[in-house]
């Protein structure tokens, strides 16, 4: 079965969102939201989905009664739980049916727990704050929860910190909190972004088991499309503050009857590998062998502990080709980033730049190699200097390697062009342009040293898909122009088939296969690839085209 | 957890041999001779020659090292040149008052200025918050001895609430103990509020916008709950590190305030001894209170495993 396919239409509702609008507070407010419907039933999952900016966030804070005070306001509207409408409710009474009725789960699992107490405390808290149990009763009722939520060994985590957990068991500890009294409807804001594959199928089938125990309604905000296949029963797509169309799943996946849903939906990478290009004869760029990197706890006090964040890894990269790593968080793939752009010192094994072997070299030494070699982060938003124009952002390894300033800002007004920026825009500084266009300046200042090696760390993780998929492309096209290598970093199997003509595999600092990008994605031969491939949510869904994917393809991708 | 007690602790003792080596070269390296510099210029050679004789000047320098560390060890802090008397009982006379007046000083403090910063933080740019703020501003910048005379016009000369001046021992009088020590507490205590109420404002602002506050609210904890509870405990350990380093404002203020309100405390001892040129006295103090400094500050430090699980290094 591709998709739920449950009816809902004579169950009761449970929210109904009526006409909401939501602006800036203040004199000059800006619209947010505009006038949106939004009805869910119980035991219904409806998904909101939308780009960054889109709204859906803030429907959820406002059905919470968490809008950001002095920020944010109600202008029109109802929201209703079960016939009630929650705007004519005062703070106190809003308090009351918080985690009583309503509850919520947000994105990072880690911020969102207080790292100071003990995950069993906060636990106990919703009861402390909505019941007058006995102490023993509260204990048995919060043990039982996090039986239910699939912990173990409940008695150790509930006396944890959640620094002492994974992502995972911290996400549990959130959703156990949000439906220990059994609300009618549950909020879940990006719960499984910050998490691994794996673990975000687990917590999926998590929500869905206990929705399906509790008769909970569920709004599920994701910008995952693939997530969207797998859980919703409904959809609504939201845009700038609007709700652009609402379906059920299949319909919308099927025939989606909006263009910015459809251009949405198309920009969903596939998991269907792209065409392999020709074989390459050049000599390797870069080429690592035996890279290993080993972390030394070893305390005054203590005894030495060695963390083995990379062992024995191996590969080579030719001019013009991208090689991926993949693997979940600890697999060592930012590690072995790190050590080849010689961020970190590798403990052992060689690293070759052209003909020199960088991995030993002293940092004065070292300081010639640098230029050919550059790096693209993660975060757009934290790779930039805030307090320095983009200009100038682009011309310092220039000027670092002797390059004179008018030269340098000549050069980098032709990067801009050549990453799709106009030119005039160097002057300004980095909160002037969007997410993408910042990953476009963080990459005109990497291939403004002239690279052989660009690495990339994550670096369109942290975007829209089609912001994503329009970066992804500029990626491409550079290297068509200048013929780099790049080393691609990625957890997401979608981005990784849509770029890379080789992928590694990476679990627990070791490389597990190594093969074409084919090869790894169509006839994965280690076990651990091929779960990875089955975490993939949506997987036998192809989005651009809006169908299922081919029998040959579902049968192996 | 005890390992890193154990490694804090050890941390002291650094410091503490950097302090004694200062402390013991800051008679020895003064230009001149060391001795007339203590005994003043109207000194006869005789005078001269018995000053010597008690610090020992005429041995080389390392042997007088050796020598003030081994009566250091045994509590030997030297002779006073005014009054004869050893410095430890001088200060054993002495020391009570400025303990019980710190003490209470920073209690009070504690008291009146975490909930004021809460209260800022929580009632973040309304009235409250700016009242709260220029409060902190006025309390650094009046300076202590100004506050000190203010407080005693108005509370003990206009009001006659309490007495002007002077001070009783709690184990004469617990009530005679307070009214006296009230106002040398407050005034000491000012500028110590104003600097914790700055740093616990800036602190629980910050913290007020973490997921983890706001996941407090979507489970509907009262708010009283959120702000002690879940934020002020995440945003103890720059508190504390204020608490910690601003001891040092407190005991600069101790010497101005004894001296404003008469009180017989360490704090009029330095000053004695620093007109008089006491020496002996001098180095006393100045280990004692880097002393006492370095004890606090590491008190703090471990203070911060209580209150974060992850420092446990």
């Amino acid at each position: 079965m591709l998709f739920r396919n449950r009816h809902f239409d004579d169950k009761p509702v449970a929210l109904e969102i009526l006409g909401l609008s939501v602006a800036t507070a203040g004199d000059d407010p800006v619209p947010i939201l505009n006038a949106i419907d939004v009805t869910i039933r119980e035991g219904e999952t409806v998904c909101l989905v939308g780009e960054s900016g889109s709204g859906k966030s803030v429907t959820s804070l406002a059905v919470m009664g968490l809008l950001p005070k002095g920020a944010l306001e109600v202008t029109a509207g109802r929201i209703e739980l079960e016939g009630q409408n929650l705007l004519d409710l005062d703070a106190s009474q809003m308090r009351e049916l918080r985690a009583q009725r309503i509850s919520m789960i947000f994105q990072e699992p880690m911020t969102a727990l207080n790292p100071v107490m003990k995950v069993g405390d906060q636990i106990e808290e919703v009861l402390d704050s909505h019941t007058k149990l006995p102490a023993k009763e509260k204990k048995r009722r919060v043990v039982d929860i996090m039986q239910q939520v699939h912990l173990p060994d409940v008695e150790r985590i509930y006396g944890s910190y959640p620094h002492q957990l994974s992502g995972g068991q911290r996400q549990r500890i959130m959703i156990a909190m949000a439906l220990i009294l059994e609300p009618k409807l549950l909020i879940a804001d990006e719960p499984t972004t910050a998490l691994d594959v794996t673990t975000q199928n687990q917590v999926l089938k998590l929500i869905a088991e206990l929705q399906e125990s509790h008769g909970t309604a569920v709004l599920f905000i994701t910008h995952d499309m693939g997530v969207v296949a797998e859980i919703a029963d409904t959809v609504y797509v939201m845009r700038n503050g609007d709700i652009v169309e609402s379906a059920a799943v299949e319909t919308l996946l099927r025939s989606p009857q909006k263009d910015y849903t459809r251009r949405l939906l198309e920009a969903v990478p596939s998991l269907v590998p792209r065409d392999a290009r020709p074989e390459s004869w050049a000599d390797p760029v870069l080429s690592v062998d035996g890279l290993t990197k080993i972390y030394d706890t070893r305390g005054f006090f203590k005894k030495g502990r060695e963390t083995k964040a990379a062992q024995d890894v191996k590969f080579r990269i030719k001019p013009g080709r991208t090689l991926g790593i993949v693997g979940e968080s600890g697999s060592g793939k930012s590690t072995v980033a790190r050590c080849v752009m010689r961020l970190i010192d590798p403990t052992e094994g060689r690293i070759r730049v052209g003909q020199t072997d960088i991995a030993k070299l002293a940092r004065g030494e070292l300081q010639p190699h640098r230029k050919h070699i550059q790096i693209v982060f993660q975060d757009p938003f934290r790779s930039l200097n805030p307090r320095w124009t983009v200009g100038d952002s682009l011309i310092e390894g220039p000027l670092n390697f002797g390059q004179s300033k008018a030269e340098a800002m000549k050069h980098a007004a032709e990067l801009m062009e050549l990453v799709g920026l106009p030119a005039d825009a160097l002057g300004r500084y980095p909160h002037q342009f969007s997410g993408g266009q910042r990953q476009r300046i963080a990459i005109a200042r990497a291939i403004a040293m002239r690279p052989d090696i660009l690495v990339a760390d994550e670096a369109v993780s942290a975007l829209d898909v089609s912001v994503q998929a329009q970066v992804l492309k500029l990626l491409d096209e550079l290297q068509e122009k200048l013929g780099i290598a790049i080393l691609f970093i990625t957890h997401d199997l979608r981005v990784a088939a849509q770029i890379c003509d080789e992928v590694v595999v990476m679990q627990h600092g070791r490389i597990v296969e190594h093969d074409t990008a084919e090869n790894v994605l169509s006839q994965p031969s280690h076990a651990y690839t091929r779960a990875l491939i089955e975490a993939a949510p949506g997987r036998h869904w192809d989005f651009a085209k809006f169908r299922e994917l081919s029998l040959h393809q579902t049968e192996t991708a | 957890m005890l390992g890193y007690v154990i490694r804090r602790i050890l941390a002291v003792i650094p410091v503490m041999v950097i302090v004694a080596i200062f402390v013991f070269l800051l008679l020895r390296l003064t230009p001149g001779d060391p001795a007339a510099i203590i005994a003043g210029d109207s000194a006869t050679p005789a005078q001269l020659e018995r000053i010597r004789e008690s610090l020992g000047l005429s041995e080389p320098l390392h042997v007088q090292f050796v020598t003030w560390v081994g009566n250091l060890a045994q509590g030997d802090l030297g002779t006073s040149i005014i009054s004869s008397q050893p410095v430890t009982r001088l200060i054993g006379q002495r020391i009570w008052p400025t303990l019980q007046i710190g003490t209470l000083t920073i209690l009070l403090s504690v008291l009146i200025a975490v909930p004021l910063g809460v209260l800022a933080a929580w009632r973040h740019r309304t009235w409250i918050d700016y009242a709260v703020m220029t409060f902190s501003v006025l309390g650094f910048s009046i300076p202590v001895f100004v506050i000190g005379y203010l407080f005693i016009k108005l509370f003990a000369i206009d009001l006659r609430w309490l007495p002007v001046q002077g001070y009783t021992s709690p184990s004469e009088s617990v009530q005679g103990f307070l009214s006296r020590a009230i106002l040398p507490c407050l005034t000491l205590a000012t500028i110590y509020v104003a600097l914790i109420a700055r740093m616990t404002r800036a602190s629980l602002l910050e913290v007020l916008g973490e997921d983890y506050v706001r996941t407090a609210r979507a489970k509907g904890v009262k708010e009283h709950i959120v702000l002690f509870r879940h934020a002020l405990r995440n945003a103890a350990v720059p508190i504390m590190t204020i608490i910690g380093t601003g001891f040092a404002l407190l005991i600069s203020g101790v010497v101005v305030t004894e001296s404003v309100f008469n009180i017989p405390g360490i704090g009029r001892l330095t000053v004695d001894a620093i007109l008089a040129r006491d020496y002996p006295v001098i180095q006393a103090m100045i280990l004692l209170t880097s002393a006492i400094y370095v004890f606090v500050n590491l008190l703090i430090d471990l203070s911060y495993t209580l209150f974060d699980p992850r420092i446990r290094y």
